[in-house]
């Protein structure tokens, strides 16, 4: 029999994407507590609030709530030294010392000559582990709200929920305080995200799952042992789990890839404190509010879309989705190259989705994208790349099988496994902030990702992706190049797009990228289970 | 032999460092160990990251066009590692004193342990012997020995100071045999730089079983041919004790040579890799970035543009020329400051 995991013990954030259960508004907040005892008091105050992961039967909650604590958090809870020193050392850290490892600053440049790398920065994270201290983001608080029906606005439950936790920070004389310095000019109370809608022809607005390139997102999360019913397993894990052979077909990753406390795919526990209780059914998280230069994409694309065109001997909108595509590894509408590798077979399969009614035909969509027919696919029998290229983003962040050592170039290796890969999943949470409308702005106005990512160990998961897979090329022969979309392109702005010889079509390269995504701020927090926060507001972590 | 493999020597060796006190450059009385990792500290590794280039001062190693790489350390001392494991009954019985420690095996001295990676060649840019027997290979090694010894003597000389015996050396055939005395077998040489898989010295494993378990199974048939009482073979008629004796030897003495067999095959040295001496691979590494940028720069040129670009191109960067341009050794990119060298021509 499998054991079933205490999902009421989990945190809902954890096991749930938010954004995908129809959630298209959130709000994040980032507090200070300037006194060990009015911060455990609010953790009292709040913890029953928060959401556990819990199968939700009946209505949808109107506003989630959510949170975490930054290691300094923990610190100001004065939780014990012996609890504080077996967390993890990149959370000690923090995400700021780490940004010669994420990319966030220039590798190329001495720490000394980069002082200034975060000036762009939201003041609440620029004064986060700076100075002296007082400014510190302690605690995160997540608020996920839906939609007030075919509108672009929030259900009211959440300026309810907004109202009070300022009150509950009033209550405690404001010894835990909202740092309320987010956004580029350090004004807003809180960081607002929002999904990208569509307007219908009859001005009803409907939440889609784009960013603001244009791209769709949020299609392969990983599928978690113990995260769906087993009836919802068989179908969930395809293209989501892992491929450990090709009789026994695609698996749940093991929970403790994700979740504390439960056996990881080394069949050990993942490395944590102690007590064992406090860190059990708990998480990891990243923060990264990620900022989208729309104005150089647009133009980069343009420039390139041009050459390729004259090139290829290409129509230009032709050749603009196919560079779009070939830098993610998905075509906008999210269908993946790795099933429809060209243009004509993917403007065929798009038509099968067309519906006269703008509803059913989005309707059609999500139900193809939430389908095992958009993630169930594999790398090892396009060794070349010449449907999706080995450098596109989708085969970075997620290798599939590309990476089994018995790949051969010329070889389809039907008996590929994803097992260099399924120690490096991470579940991908977050969603877009800016306008709620697409292709407004330019690089200097406010547009991009809240990217939060799930992982039991930020270091072997989230940053072995963002440093060897993202910002560099050796796992994929592609030497210095870094992810055409996510990577940093001051010095490496190469993509290249191989072509099948067969085509009689010479391979391209993309060479101007620009830096289309930069770090505005973020943190990793601990995500901590019901029975920890209970712990905490309670006093009682005692890891002798 | 692996010393030597793929054309490259893989030298190791282990310098004892000198017992007692010395007076460092700040005039303070120190240990020789002290002095040897104060000295190592700041002997500058090689231009591969924003803070070497800062200092701006390249490996002395660099200043050889056959050195792949040198690595200098101090091993203090071996770690004990615990006591032999032991039942707890059958040691009892045994009349083991679990209370009293067993001996600690310490080394008798700190070392200094010194590896390179060089081309397996008399002079700087002769071609990878394929081959080499032993005293070829220690010429080579004696070779590179007094090239660095002429190239960077201040620096050994500063480092090696610190061990024993280095009064003695004061010419580069001094250096050369002062490392030989200390040389150790190389058990694990490693580098990849094939272009294609090499032809590997395959193992024929069924014929080499084969001719074991012939005699084997001829000695086991016999013994069991005496223990029902008969004393000829069947079929053959050959005499069962004799055959067990016979049968028995030559098993012995077959899998004795066929283990040995099995030991000179892998200690057949690997063959070069083509352009795998050290200039080959500066060239490379060279032209592995210039001819991508030229490839990018001439997409969706006509063919007449691409004859005449290919042209400068070969002008330019002479792909056949490996004195240069090329890129310099220990720089890490030809992007980066000082990262080319013109070459001679």
């Amino acid at each position: 029999m499998t054991r079933t995991l205490p999902l009421h013990d989990i945190q809902g954030n954890v096991v749930r994407a938010y954004g995908r259960y129809h959630y298209p508004f959130a709000r994040y907040f980032f507090l200070h507590i300037e006194d060990a005892a009015a911060g455990r008091r609010f953790v009292n105050l709040v913890r029953d609030r928060v959401t556990s992961g819990a199968t939700w039967t009946g209505d949808k909650l109107a506003v989630t709530f959510n949170i975490g604590f930054t290691f300094l958090g923990l610190y100001a809870l004065s939780l014990p030294t012996r609890t504080l020193q077996g967390m993890p050392e990149e959370f000690i850290d923090g995400m700021k010392s780490r940004a010669h490892i994420l990319g966030d600053r220039d590798p190329t440049k001495r720490a000394s000559e980069t002082t200034d790398w975060d000036a762009k920065w939201d003041p609440v994270w620029r004064d986060n582990r700076d100075g002296d201290g007082k400014n510190n983001v302690h605690i995160w608080i997540s608020m996920n709200a839906l939609a007030k029906p075919f509108t672009d606005q929030p259900d009211d439950a959440l300026d309810a929920q907004t109202r009070w936790l300022v009150e509950q920070c009033d209550m405690l004389d404001q010894k835990v305080r909202i740092l309320s310095t987010n956004g580029p000019g350090g004004t807003d109370l809180y960081q607002s995200a929002n999904a990208v809608f569509e307007t219908l022809p009859d001005g009803r607005k409907i939440p889609t799952r784009k960013e603001h390139f244009g791209f769709t997102d949020g299609i392969g999360d990983p599928a978690f042992e113990g995260q769906y019913p087993p009836e919802q397993m068989t179908s969930k894990v395809i293209g989501r789990g892992k491929l450990m052979s090709a009789e026994e077909g695609w698996q749940p990753i093991a929970t403790g890839e994700f979740v504390l406390g439960h056996p990881d795919e080394s069949q050990e526990l993942t490395p944590s404190s102690t007590p064992a209780n406090f860190m059990a059914n708990g998480s990891f998280m990243v923060y990264r509010k990620l900022h989208e230069n729309l104005g150089s994409f647009t133009a980069v694309i343009e420039e390139e879309a041009e050459r390729f065109a004259r090139v290829m001997d290409v129509p230009l909108d032709e050749a603009r989705e196919t560079l779009m595509a070939k830098i993610v590894g998905r075509w906008s509408d999210g269908v993946p190259l790795s099933t429809h590798p060209t243009f004509a077979e993917w403007q065929e399969f798009r038509a099968t989705l067309a519906d006269d009614d703008p509803l059913v035909a989005a309707e059609k969509r999500n139900a193809y994208l939430t389908s095992p027919a958009a993630r169930d696919f594999r790398y090892a029998d396009d060794m070349r790349g010449f449907k999706c290229p080995g450098g596109a983003h989708l085969r970075r962040v997620n290798t599939r099988d590309y990476l089994d050592p018995l790949n051969d170039l010329d070889s389809q290796n039907p008996d590929a496994t994803t097992q260099l890969n399924k120690r490096r999943r991470i579940l991908r949470r977050g969603l877009p902030y800016g306008p709620t409308e697409l292709g407004v702005g330019d690089d200097t106005t406010e547009q991009g990702v809240i990217f939060m990512v799930i992982c039991a160990s930020i270091f072997r998961q989230f940053e072995f992706v963002q440093q060897q897979w993202i910002q560099y090329g050796l796992d994929f022969n592609l030497g210095n190049n870094t992810c055409p979309l996510l990577g940093d392109h001051t010095h490496h702005t190469r993509h290249s797009i191989p072509s099948d010889p067969k085509s009689g079509r010479p391979p391209y390269v993309i060479d101007k990228l620009k830096t289309f995504v930069e770090t505005r701020g973020g943190d990793y927090f601990f995500i901590p289970s019901l029975t920890a926060l209970r712990m905490i507001g309670m006093g009682v972590v005692d890891p002798t | 032999m692996p010393n030597f493999d793929t054309g490259h020597y893989f030298l190791t060796a282990l310098v004892p460092i000198r017992d007692g006190m010395t007076t460092d450059a700040g005039g303070v009385e120190v240990t020789f160990i002290q002095n040897l990792r104060a000295t190592l500290a700041v002997l500058p590794t090689a231009l591969q990251s924003p803070a070497t280039e800062m200092i701006g001062i390249n490996s002395p190693f660099a200043r050889d066009r056959s050195t792949h790489f040198a690595r200098l350390v101090v091993l203090d001392d071996v770690i004990f590692n615990g006591r032999e494991k032991s039942d707890p009954i059958l040691g009892r019985i045994e009349g083991k004193d679990p209370i009293t420690p067993e001996p600690l095996d310490e080394l008798n001295c700190a070392y200094l342990v010194f590896t390179a990676d060089f081309d397996a060649v008399l002079a700087e840019g002769d071609p990878l012997p394929k081959t080499l027997d032993l005293p070829a290979q220690n010429r080579a090694r004696d070779a590179w020995a007094n090239r660095i010894w002429e190239k960077m003597q201040e620096e050994l000389t500063d480092v090696f100071s610190n061990c024993e015996g280095f009064d003695e050396v004061s010419d580069g055939d001094d250096f050369a045999r002062y490392l030989k005395r200390h040389q150790v077998e190389t058990t694990m040489p490693f580098n990849d730089y094939w272009l294609t898989m090499p032809k590997f010295s395959d193992l024929p494993l069924l014929p080499i079983l084969g001719a074991v378990a012939v005699p084997l199974v001829l000695a086991l048939v016999a013994l069991a041919t005496l223990l029902l009482g008969g004393d000829e073979l069947p079929w053959l008629g050959w005499s069962a004790a004799g055959s067990v004796w016979v049968g028995g030897i030559l098993t012995v003495i077959l899998a004795i040579a066929a283990v040995r067999w099995i030991n000179t095959n892998g200690q057949k040295p690997l063959p070069p890799g083509q352009y795998a001496d050290l200039p080959g691979v500066l060239k490379s590494l060279y032209l592995q970035k210039t001819f991508t940028t030229f490839a990018i720069d001439q997409q969706g040129a006509s063919y007449e543009e691409l004859h005449d670009a290919f042209g400068a191109f070969l002008d330019e960067h002479k792909p056949l020329d490996a004195s240069g341009p090329t890129q310099a050794p220990g720089v890490i990119s030809i992007g980066r400051p000082g990262g080319i060298v013109a070459g001679e021509g």
